[in-house]
């Protein structure tokens, strides 16, 4: 290689790292701080230790009248076991924002010009553009699970917009059956916080669902070092399918329904 | 009718662990059963780990379940592997019944014969 040409190379490979040490250190995997079995919005669940999927146990968003009436029915449905998680069929994708509220762990990869978030439970990837551009035209965006993401970087701060997901009757933000409709949006930061934890502050409207905006945080703790995350291939023996009234089967080896009773209806 | 010792222990004690790729509602948590089974098969997949265990009966037969547990990514980060149960066994096991008594439970705890124990035991 010519000089000059190794010297141009070497400076673009400058700049490149350069831009890429500026940003926070996200290496690692970490795993969810709030629980509560996948609870969506811990601040506003009541009761405060109640997990989701168990009867009786609800948060308060700011939800429409008409929202909040759905909402009721599902959680009667809830409480008799009877609705369907899209997920536990292992075929689809649990979608933003939910996989922020997903259990076993995470892994935030933060370059330049993209960050991903990837959830080892799904598998989930989110995928953050940071390049400068912005969302597409309506004309090419379409619902999808995790919908599109842009954004950028101030100071340590991850900053983006997230819209266009595909919500209600394809994803849950937990198993209390809460929705959102597929017109709403989410701002996001993301930064690390004096005590090392991963902080998400989320700013969610829904003109269908949301009578104003719902505030949720959530945080993340980084595993010990060497960690592994690993295939999540839910479909590899699931044995527990969904019927058509939202019952959970569990089958034997054999793939028989060992439950006594079935409601299918 | 098997024989089961029924532990009336409080959830606080025992929280059912079952959370993962679907509801838990088929466990009755508010019951909470040991029994002593061999291993017949253990599954180490996702996901949800399975351990098929075979209990003698009252008959003097022997009665299959299954006994599900979380899958096995968070089960290795905790200690388990994939040779935890071996087929033959010989284990205490701990589990929440399913609610409608058919022979399945949500996994609580084993203890082995050499007294090892894992999940949650004492």
């Amino acid at each position: 290689m010519r000089p000059q040409l190794m010297c141009i190379v070497l400076a673009l490979l400058s700049v490149n790292s350069a831009a890429a040490g500026a940003l926070p250190d996200w290496s690692g995997v970490w795993q969810r701080v709030e629980g509560n079995g996948g609870i969506f919005d811990p601040a506003t669940v009541e009761p405060s230790d109640g997990r989701a999927g168990s009867p009786g146990v609800r948060q308060y968003p700011p939800l429409t009248d008409a929202w909040e009436a759905k909402y009721t029915a599902t959680l009667e449905l809830v409480a008799n076991d009877r609705v369907p998680d899209p997920i536990s069929n292992c075929g689809t994708p649990a979608g933003f924002p939910r996989m922020l509220a997903l259990p076993d762990v995470y892994e935030f990869i933060v370059r330049p010009e993209t960050t991903w978030i990837i959830t080892e439970n799904g598998p989930n990837i989110l995928r953050i553009y940071t390049d400068g551009r912005d969302h597409p035209p309506a004309d090419e965006l379409w619902p999808t699970f995790t919908g599109d993401s842009v954004g950028r970087w101030n100071d340590d701060v991850l900053e983006f917009s997230s819209v266009s997901m595909i919500g209600d009757a394809h994803t849950i933000l937990d198993r209390s059956g809460l929705t959102l409709s597929n017109q709403a949006s989410v701002d996001t930061k993301m930064f690390l916080t004096d005590a090392g934890l991963l902080r998400a502050e989320l700013t969610i409207e829904d003109p269908i669902a949301l009578k104003f905006p719902w505030h949720v945080t959530r945080h993340f703790r980084r595993m010990p070092a060497g960690t592994r995350a690993y295939d999540y291939a839910c479909a590899e023996n699931n044995r527990n399918p969904i019927t058509n009234a939202g019952q959970t089967l569990t089958l034997d080896t054999d793939g028989n329904v060992i439950d006594k009773v079935i409601d299918n209806d | 009718m098997i024989k089961f010792a029924a532990l009336l222990l409080t959830m606080l004690t025992f929280a059912p662990i079952i959370v993962a790729h679907h509801s838990s509602a088929m466990f009755d948590k508010a019951e909470i059963r040991d029994v002593t089974a061999t291993v017949r098969e253990f599954q180490w997949t996702n996901p949800h780990i399975w351990i098929q265990i075979v209990l003698a009966t009252d008959e003097g037969n022997e009665s299959e379940w299954s006994i599900e547990g979380l899958g096995p990514n968070s089960l290795f980060r905790n200690g388990w592997r994939p040779n935890s149960f071996k087929a033959g066994d010989v284990v205490q096991i701990r589990f929440n019944p399913m609610r409608d008594g058919s022979n399945a439970g949500g996994f609580i705890g084993a203890k082995f014969a050499d007294g090892r124990t894992i999940g949650r035991w004492d």
